[in-house]
C-alpha cells in the first residue's frame, strides 16, 4: 500500500508541507515582481496538482530500491522521473498562466508571469526529489517496522513451541515409577493401588487441562501440585513429607501453567529421592497487595554422586515467567550445602 | 542344586515387596536380604555372600553402577531401572541383562534362570567398563569409592595426593591413609579430570595440587617432590605431560 495516501493523517501532513512550500515560494516570487495575490493565485493551485504528481514518486522508489540498486541507476532514474514530472508541470503552469490572463484581475501580470516559468521548472525538479527522498525514508521505516514485527513473531512463535514441548514433557522416570507402584500395590493393598491409579489419572488430566490453557489460577497450578506430590509420597513413604504455608488470598492470582510443577519436581528428585532418610519439602505461599511471593525449599545430600542431566530447567521456568511479566518477575535459587530453595516473585493480577 | 541366594537392593519399599512377590513364585530362590541403599548391599555381599543382586540403578549416595563397581566381581547382578538413557546405552553395548519398570513376573523370571546360567558358567560383568559407559560422557569423577571388606571409603578426588599402580590394583593415598582398589591405572586416569590429575609415570598418577618441584637426581632422573616430601620417579612421557600442564 502506499505509505502516503494509504493514512489519512500522513496525507494530512504531506499536503500541510506543501502548503508551507506554496506560501515559502510566494514570498519568494513577491521578491520578483509579483505581488501576493498574484503568487498564490499562480503557486495554490499549481502545487495543490504537483503534490499528488509527486505521490507517483512512490513508483520510482519502489521501482529502484536503494539496497539493491546502483547510484547510478538511483541517480538516473530521479533525474529521468524528476524532469519528466517537472516538464508536465512547466506545462501545465504555462496553460494556468493563460487561463489567468484571460481574466480581468490577472492579466497585468501575464508577463511578470511568463518570467517565472524557467524557475518553475527547476522548483519542479527539486519537489520532486525532495517528495522522493520522503519517500524513500518511508519506505525505509516501514522496513524496519515490519522486520521487527516478524521478529516478535517469531519470539512468540518459539516460545510457544517450547511450552508445547514442555506439556509433552511430564517426567518419564516419574510415570514408570509409579506404574511400578500401582503393580507393587495390587497384590498388597488393591484399594491403594485403585486409589493411586485415580491420583495418576487426575494428575494426567488436569496436566493436560491446564496447559491448554494461557494462564490459570494459582490454586489449579497449587492443586495440580499436590497431586504430583500424593503421587511420590505413595513411592516415597515416610522419606517424603510435606510443610505448606499458602495464603488464601493468593489463590486466585493468575499464572502461567506448570509454573510451579518443574519446580517441585526438582524438590523430590533432586532433594528427596538422593538422600537416605528424606526430608521435608517447604512451599510457602504468599500475597502481598498485588505481589505474589512464593518460595520453595527442599533438602539435599551434600556429596551427590554426579548429577543426572534432563529433567525441567528452571532457566525455562524463568523465561515463562519473564515473558508474561516482564521485569516486575524474577526467579532466585540460593543453593547451600545442604538446601536449595527457589524464590518466585511476580505481580499478581486476578484477570478482573 | 543349592536354591540362589538373592538380595533385592532398591530404596522404594514398594518396589521391594514387588519383587519380593514376584520371587516367591520362582523355584530354588531364597531372599537373603533387602536392601534400602547401596551401603547396606555392599555389606550384604561381603556378610551373606548372595548369588545374585536385584539392583536398582538410581538409587541415594551409591547408585547402583557404584554398587557395581564395589561388589561386581562377587556376585552376579540383574539390573532395574525405570528410565535412564545412560544406563539404558552401557546395558544395550555391553549386553547385560535389565528390567525395565513396571515388569512382569514371567520377565523377572526370566532374568533369574539367565543369571543363574550365567553363574553356571563362571561368567562376570565386565564391571569397570560398564560402570564407565553408564556415566554422563562430559562427568569427571567427583570421588572414588573403595571397599574394604562390608565398608565402603568415599574419597572426594581433591584429597587424593596420589595413586600407584600394584599388579592387579592401584593404591590411592588420601589424607595419610593408603587405600587399596582392584582397578587399573588405565581405567581411573580416564575418569580422572586431565587438567588435575597427571600420570608421570607408568605406575604413579599424582593430584597436580601436590606437586612442590621436580628434581635431578645423581643419575640425571626426574624426581617428582610432592609436598608432603614424598619422592615419585617421572617417567620421561609423563615430564612431557607434566610440562604440558605446566606451562599452561
Amino acid at each position: 500500500m502506499h505509505p502516503i495516501l494509504g493514512r489519512v493523517e500522513r496525507l494530512a501532513a504531506y499536503l500541510a508541507a506543501w502548503l508551507i512550500v506554496c506560501v515559502l515560494l510566494a514570498a519568494v516570487f513577491t521578491r520578483l515582481g509579483l505581488s501576493w495575490l498574484e503568487a498564490l493565485a499562480l503557486l495554490l493551485p499549481l502545487l495543490l496538482v504537483y503534490a499528488f504528481a509527486c505521490l507517483s514518486a512512490w513508483y520510482v522508489s519502489r521501482a529502484t530500491p536503494l539496497r539493491t540498486s546502483s547510484l547510478f541507476r538511483v541517480l538516473a532514474s530521479s533525474g529521468l522521473a524528476a524532469s519528466i514530472a517537472s516538464g508536465l508541470w512547466l506545462g501545465l503552469a504555462r496553460a494556468w498562466v493563460a487561463v489567468l490572463s484571460t481574466t480581468d484581475t490577472f492579466a497585468p501580470a501575464a508577463d511578470r508571469y511568463g518570467q517565472q516559468m524557467p524557475p518553475v521548472f527547476a522548483i519542479g525538479v527539486l519537489l520532486f526529489l525532495l517528495a522522493l527522498a520522503v519517500h524513500y525514508v518511508l519506505i525505509a521505516f516501514e522496513t524496519t517496522r515490519q522486520a521487527e514485527r516478524r521478529q516478535l513473531e517469531l519470539e512468540i512463535l518459539t516460545r510457544d513451541a517450547e511450552l508445547r514441548a514442555l506439556r509433552a514433557q511430564i517426567d518419564p522416570h516419574f510415570l514408570y515409577n509409579s506404574l511400578n507402584s500401582i503393580s507393587a500395590l495390587t497384590a498388597s493393598d488393591s484399594s491403594g493401588a485403585r486409589r493411586m491409579c485415580l491420583l495418576l489419572g487426575e494428575f494426567l488430566r488436569n496436566t493436560l487441562d491446564v496447559s491448554a490453557r494461557q494462564r490459570i489460577p494459582l490454586a489449579d497450578e497449587l492443586a495440580l501440585a499436590e497431586r504430583f506430590l500424593s503421587i511420590e509420597q505413595v513411592r516415597f513413604g515416610s522419606r517424603l513429607r510435606i510443610e505448606r504455608r499458602v495464603d488464601a488470598a493468593s489463590s486466585a492470582c493468575l499464572v502461567p501453567p506448570l509454573l510451579l510443577q518443574p519446580l517441585v519436581e526438582n524438590a523430590v528428585t533432586h532433594g528427596i529421592a538422593q538422600r537416605l532418610e528424606g526430608g521435608v519439602i517447604r512451599l510457602d505461599v504468599s500475597r502481598t497487595n498485588g505481589h505474589l511471593a512464593i518460595v520453595l525449599e527442599n533438602p539435599r545430600d551434600g556429596d551427590a554422586a554426579v548429577p543426572r542431566p534432563g529433567g525441567l530447567g528452571l532457566e525455562n521456568v524463568r523465561r515463562r515467567l519473564i515473558a508474561m511479566f516482564g521485569r516486575e518477575a524474577s526467579l532466585e535459587t540460593h543453593a547451600a550445602a545442604d538446601r536449595f530453595r527457589v524464590e518466585l516473585h511476580l505481580p499478581c493480577s486476578t484477570g478482573e | 542344586m543349592p536354591p540362589l541366594k538373592v538380595a533385592i537392593v532398591d530404596d522404594e519399599e514398594l518396589a521391594r515387596a514387588l519383587v519380593r512377590e514376584y520371587l516367591a513364585a520362582v523355584a530354588d530362590v531364597e531372599i537373603v536380604a533387602e536392601c534400602s541403599n547401596g551401603f547396606e548391599a555392599v555389606k550384604v555381599v561381603s556378610d551373606l555372600r548372595p548369588d545374585l543382586l536385584i539392583l536398582d540403578v538410581q538409587m541415594p549416595k551409591l547408585d547402583g553402577f557404584e554398587v557395581l563397581e564395589l561388589v561386581g566381581r562377587d556376585v552376579a547382578v540383574v539390573f532395574v531401572t525405570a528410565h535412564d538413557q545412560y544406563a539404558l546405552r552401557a546395558f544395550e553395548v555391553h549386553a547385560v541383562d535389565y528390567l525395565l519398570k513396571p515388569f512382569s513376573a514371567d520377565r523377572l523370571a526370566a532374568a533369574i534362570e539367565r543369571a543363574r546360567e550365567r553363574l553356571g558358567r563362571g561368567e562376570r560383568l565386565p564391571v569397570q567398563d560398564l560402570a564407565a559407559a553408564a556415566r554422563p560422557a562430559q562427568g569427571h569423577t567427583r570421588r572414588i569409592l573403595v571397599r574394604d571388606g562390608p565398608r565402603v571409603h568415599v574419597l572426594p578426588v581433591e584429597k587424593i595426593d596420589s595413586v600407584q599402580a600394584q599388579d592387579d590394583y592401584i593404591c590411592f593415598r588420601c589424607e595419610g591413609k593408603e587405600y587399596l582398589k582392584e582397578q587399573t591405572l588405565a581405567q581411573l586416569e580416564t575418569s580422572l579430570d586431565p587438567a588435575k590429575f597427571v600420570r608421570i609415570h607408568r605406575s604413579f598418577v599424582i593430584n597436580l595440587d601436590r606437586l612442590a618441584r621436580v628434581e635431578l637426581d645423581d643419575r640425571d632422573n626426574r624426581i617428582a617432590i610432592l609436598t608432603d616430601g614424598r619422592r615419585l620417579p617421572v617417567s620421561r612421557a609423563g615430564y612431557t605431560r607434566l610440562s604440558g600442564l605446566l606451562d599452561k
